[in-house]
């Protein structure tokens, strides 16, 4: 068997690093033609490869095995995006076998995030689970004797992003696509239905024009919930204030469950901010840990309490936490009657096992060091984010541009169908269209068969002579 | 070896079937129940129409037979869809039954190298050791061996028919039902199940009133099923169908006496279709319609006998009568055989390669209504496939499978044996996924190649299509190279905004016939009206067909890949469960259709591809 004939050598990227806020971040991209596509992004700096740059070869013509240094601009408005190093790697002596590249960027979701957008936009395509593993070894990278293993990944990867996936879409998008698709389906079973019945006593109208209309809007939402998806997928900005030593950091660690934050007696001893992200009930929060209120001693802590100031403001819920064994006082009063109106504000009664004194009305009681009352305060947070509603009544947010890309191409194919059934285009090939829609979708939720037309055709209307 | 081939069965499968064999000069044994029921349309009296005409116009481009036996015994002819769009315009004609059966009979006996026979097989023989057939033994004891053997049993094996509380053991109404050989399959092994399907009462024309109802007539212009007769050519009369619809009335007929339905009271087990249910079927599951249509049509020009289409029923024949005299225009109507029900054994299609050979006897070929199939055409596609699949078998030459990109036939068969069946199959333009791709009008372009290379077409069919190939590409370059003209504008003034551009550009505008640039340019006068109406629709959809083409390249790299038949599935680890015994089941042979089955995942096919890679 050729080796051509396995699989398609289309270009391929993705994270290697793992997603989240880091000093490097590490995105990989792989195919026959990654290097010239991916030059059509990289600018390199003097000295190095890159594109337009006097004196330095293009990234096409980078030797193996070599770092180039440059940004990554956006094609066209130039906008620089990040300053990067390219490790280059050519066909044969790269992990895949294929030419290839390793992009190191800065570790921030936004770049990262950027960054993979500019690349689906030049023609790469998000790797499959395991994919890079599996170019590996179908170019013979990989030993055979390994193959074995290589199945076992190639397996679990796939179940295991399957799930991933499926969680991501459980609950309300994966149902509001389900709904989008059950109606083109109808749309179109009730044009096949007109095609294969020609001498049937069928309606003159195949769809409703408010019909039409209403499955295009609801397209359009969803498409453009991307932006909130962003967000959502970037994290949910959760502030921890509170006095110094009420125990903000220990929580911070509690949520992240890793040494992150310097946890000390000392007071005031995170006097920046920190910032991690946890998941919580399957929302992404991004916690900020910020220096705690006191009376003002020096310059360096007056400057963190400002920015305290100015991450809670930008944050979404404020978790205020109150020491049990000292209790409320007059510069928790201060900070309550301040944000007595917020709806974003929880209370935290902390070191409960340090004091006798009941929680307070209004307070949620936690021991942030042990970790008791943790469970249900993410709950609460939970709840609280979502206004309330739980996550499975949210409206439903797209949070990947694989998804926006499928749902524009189904939008597009939905406006061409009803253009062309405007303009009297012939069924069959109007057909092509719905069908385009619905593999887009399908693409997203699990594919569409022609046995699926059928079954809709024959639930839905009573035909055959 | 008595012969080289035997065709159990002289339906339209088994007609195709035994033509083919005999003309690639094996020598090839028809042992039928009933030499004058050869060739017979068991239900309704026309061929073609969705999908179906299609079938019919590619097993005319491979050298099979039906398109010319249709366009010698048609009573009209229809192009359906016309207003539909070009890839799913089909040809329909109504049939004399009669003259088609006696048509088909005859060209059967006129056939070199073939013999016919009277009788009823009810076993195999079989060389078990080495899992390959050997012949049949008959109801009367004949024993006939033969290296191949073509199955085609229809609906007779061991079939039944159910006319409300009355049963009988039957293929068709007063013909005996083949009993023996579904057991002696059931012994070898095969999975055999019960389908069930019905037909609609006959009546006498004269007790109808016609005027009461919606005349239908046929196209005054016949285009030839076959390619070899050209347009024109087809002198047949033409006669009108008629239309009606059920009442209220009928719908409380049918729901009050419903109790009395073999269907619904559990006598019949099989399935039956949904695409042609029963009006007893319709009434109950669509209550909100408050009428269906019934399509009278003629039988023959010979009889007097009409058949009422869309009311198929298996209900007493005093209802029956009841519920259609309240029909308006059959309120006298005298029914001449009522409808009934059949149910029959069939063999489920995975159990076949797509050579349609089986995988448990080695020679053993089935075709048509046996493999869960219903429809002449369906069948008749199958017939033809198997002969020349029993001929390379012959010949030890590897079989021909027809892919789903090129042929309904290939969707057909490659749905039938990959994804098997559970209800009588027929095929829908909307189960072809490259529909635009499969026209009918562009079949022999398609297949008549591979019938010549088979020995079924001969020469000249082959010179015609190269004249027909390069006629098509003439006219495609004229209309690239003539520009429009503001004379041209004046003639027809729909062109004034293409001016400067291209006739073939032009022909793009939805708006733009062909019959208006015929009128610009005489040179196109000339041309053929077929070649034009061709280039018209390849011109026009150029942009959704080269869509598809690249679907049909991404589609065929998948196809390309191969999966040796002898792949041992247990030991590939990594596969789920539900894909291993499904592979294991339908044995795919290539990696394309292992994704087509049912429940398979990509993963399970990530690690097909591996193992498949490492060359186990």
């Amino acid at each position: 068997m050729q080796k051509e004939n396995l699989y398609n050598q289309d270009s391929i990227t993705a994270l290697a690093s793992p997603w989240g806020e880091s000093a490097v971040a590490i995105i990989r991209v792989s195919g026959r033609d990654s290097l010239s596509m991916l030059s059509g992004l990289f600018e390199g700096r003097a000295g190095s490869g890159g594109r337009g740059n006097s004196g330095s070869p293009p990234l096409t013509e980078a030797k193996g095995f070599t770092m180039k240094h440059g940004v990554i601009r956006v094609p066209g408005s130039g906008e620089e995006i990040d300053e990067v190093v390219v490790a280059v790697y050519r066909a044969g002596r790269s992990y895949t076998g294929e030419n290839s590249a390793e992009i190191f960027c800065h570790g921030s979701p936004a770049i990262i995030k950027r960054i993979l957008d500019l690349l689906y936009e030049a023609g790469f395509r998000h790797a499959d689970p395991g994919e890079f593993t599996l170019r590996a070894f179908l170019n013979g990278k990989l030993d055979l004797t390994q193959a074995e293993a290589v199945n076992e990944i190639v397996r679990a990867k796939t179940d295991r992003a399957r799930a991933a996936a499926l969680s991501r879409l459980s609950g309300s998008i994966e149902r509001k696509i389900r709904s989008i698709k059950d109606g083109i389906l109808k749309i179109l079973a009730a044009v096949e239905v007109r095609i294969d019945y020609p001498e049937e006593d069928l309606e003159e109208e195949i769809v409703s024009e408010r019909e039409l209309e209403h499955w295009q809007e609801e397209l359009e939402k969803l498409v453009s919930t991307y932006g909130i998806g962003k967000i959502l997928q970037e994290g949910i900005p959760v502030v921890l204030a509170g006095r110094t030593n009420a125990g903000k950091s220990t929580l911070f660690n509690q949520f992240l469950k890793e040494d992150r934050a310097i946890v000390s007696e000392i007071h005031g001893t995170t006097r920046d901010y920190l910032e991690g992200v946890v998941s919580m009930g399957d929302i992404p929060i991004k916690l900020y840990d910020t220096a705690g209120y006191k009376m003002p001693a020096h310059s360096l802590e007056k400057e963190g309490m400002k920015r305290t100031d100015r991450i809670i403001r930008a944050s979404r819920l404020i978790l205020y936490l109150v020491d049990a064994s000292t209790g409320v006082n007059e510069l928790d009063r201060e900070f309550f009657s301040a944000n007595q109106n917020s709806k974003t504000l929880i209370r935290i009664w902390n070191k409960i096992d340090l004091s006798k004194r009941p929680c307070p009305v209004g307070f949620f009681p936690v021991n942030a060091k042990t970790g008791e009352g943790i469970i249900k305060l993410s709950e609460v947070i939970v709840e609280r984010v979502l206004g309330g509603r739980s996550l499975e009544s949210a409206e439903p947010i797209i949070d990947s541009i694989r998804q926006k890309k499928l749902l524009e191409r189904a939008l597009g194919a939905l406006k061409d169908f009803r253009t062309g059934l405007s303009e009297n285009i012939p069924l069959d090939v109007l057909g092509v269209d719905l069908k385009e829609a619905l593999d887009a979708l399908g693409e997203i939720t699990g594919e569409v068969t022609s046995q699926d037309i059928l079954n809709e055709i024959f639930s839905h209307f009573c035909v055959g002579k | 070896m008595d012969f080289d081939a035997i065709v159990i069965g002289g339906g339209h499968a088994g007609i195709e079937a035994a033509l083919v064999l005999s003309r690639l000069d094996f020598s090839t044994l028809m042992i039928t129940q009933n030499l004058d029921c050869i060739g017979k349309l068991s239900c309704n009296p026309a061929i073609g129409g969705l999908a179906k005409g299609n079938l019919v116009r590619e097993i005319d481009a491979l050298g099979g037979e039906m398109a010319k036996l249709i366009d010698r015994t048609m009573i009209q002819f229809r192009i359906l869809n016309r207003s539909k769009g070009p890839a799913v315009q089909a040809p329909r004609a109504q049939a004399d039954k009669a003259l088609y059966a006696l048509l088909a009979k005859h060209v059967l006996e006129q056939a070199d190298n073939l013999e016919m026979f009277q009788d009823t097989v009810v076993d195999f023989i079989r060389d078990s050791s080495a899992g390959e057939i050997r012949g049949v033994i008959t109801e009367r004891g004949r024993r006939f061996t033969a290296r191949t053997v073509i199955l085609t049993t229809g609906t007779f094996l061991e079939a039944k028919i159910f006319i409300g509380e009355y049963s009988t053991s039957s293929g068709r109404l007063g013909e005996p039902a083949a009993i023996g050989l579904g057991k002696a399959l059931r012994k070898i092994g095969f999975d055999v199940g019960r389908l069930k399907t019905g037909t609609p009462a006959r009546a006498l024309r004269s007790s109808l009133r016609l005027e009461r109802m919606e005349e239908q007539a046929g196209d005054t212009e016949i285009l030839p099923f076959s390619f070899s007769n050209s347009m024109g050519s087809i002198d047949r009369p033409s006669v009108p169908c008629y239309i009606t619809y059920t009442t209220k009335e009928t719908h409380r007929i049918i729901r009050d006496n419903i109790h009395r339905s073999p269907l619904y009271g559990g006598k019949i087990k099989g399935i039956g279709p949904r695409y042609c249910p029963s009006i007893e079927d319709k009434v109950m599951r669509f209550p909100d319609k408050d009428r269906h249509q019934i399509f009278v049509e003629p039988e023959g020009l010979s009889t007097e006998e009409v058949y009422l289409n869309g009311i198929s029923s298996s209900l007493p024949e005093d209802v029956q009568e009841k519920f259609l005299r309240s029909v308006p225009g059959l309120e006298k109507l005298v029914i001449l055989r009522p409808g009934y029900a059949v149910e029959y054994d069939f063999l489920n299609p995975t159990q076949l390669y797509p050579s349609l050979e089986t995988k448990r006897i080695k020679g053993l070929f089935i075709a048509g209504q046996t493999n869960g199939t219903s429809g002449y055409e369906e069948a008749a596609a199958q017939g033809l496939m198997a002969a020349i699949n029993a001929a390379c078998f012959l010949q030890g030459k590897p079989p021909l499978v027809l892919s789903r990109a090129e042929a309904y036939i290939g969707v057909l068969i490659d749905d039938l044996v990959t994804l098997g069946t559970k209800e009588p199959y027929r095929l829908f333009t909307s189960r072809a996924e490259y529909r635009l791709s499969l026209r009918h009008d562009t079949a022999d372009i398609r297949l008549l190649e591979k019938g010549y290379s088979i020995g079924l077409q001969k020469d000249k069919a082959r010179q015609a299509l190269l004249a027909k190939r390069e006629g098509i590409d003439e006219i495609k370059e004229l209309l690239r190279k003539r520009n429009v003209q503001e004379i041209d504008g004046d003639i027809l003034p729909l062109l004034q905004k293409h001016l400067g551009r291209s006739f073939a550009h032009a022909l793009k505008d939805p708006q733009v016939h062909m019959r208006d640039l015929i009128f610009c340019e005489g040179k196109l006068n000339k041309k053929k009206r077929e070649w034009l109406d061709q280039v018209e629709l390849d011109l026009k959809y150029e942009g959704y067909i080269r869509r598809q083409e690249k679907q049909v390249d991404r589609f065929k790299k998948m196809e390309d890949m191969k999966i040796p038949p002898d792949f041992d599935y247990d030991r590939t680890v990594g596969l789920s469960t539900e894909a291993r015994e499904k592979f294991k089941k339908v044995n795919p042979l290539s990696v394309g259709q292992a994704a087509r089955i049912s429940g398979v995942r990509s993963s399970d096919i990530a690690v097909l591809l591996v193992y498949l890679k490492r060359g186990i």
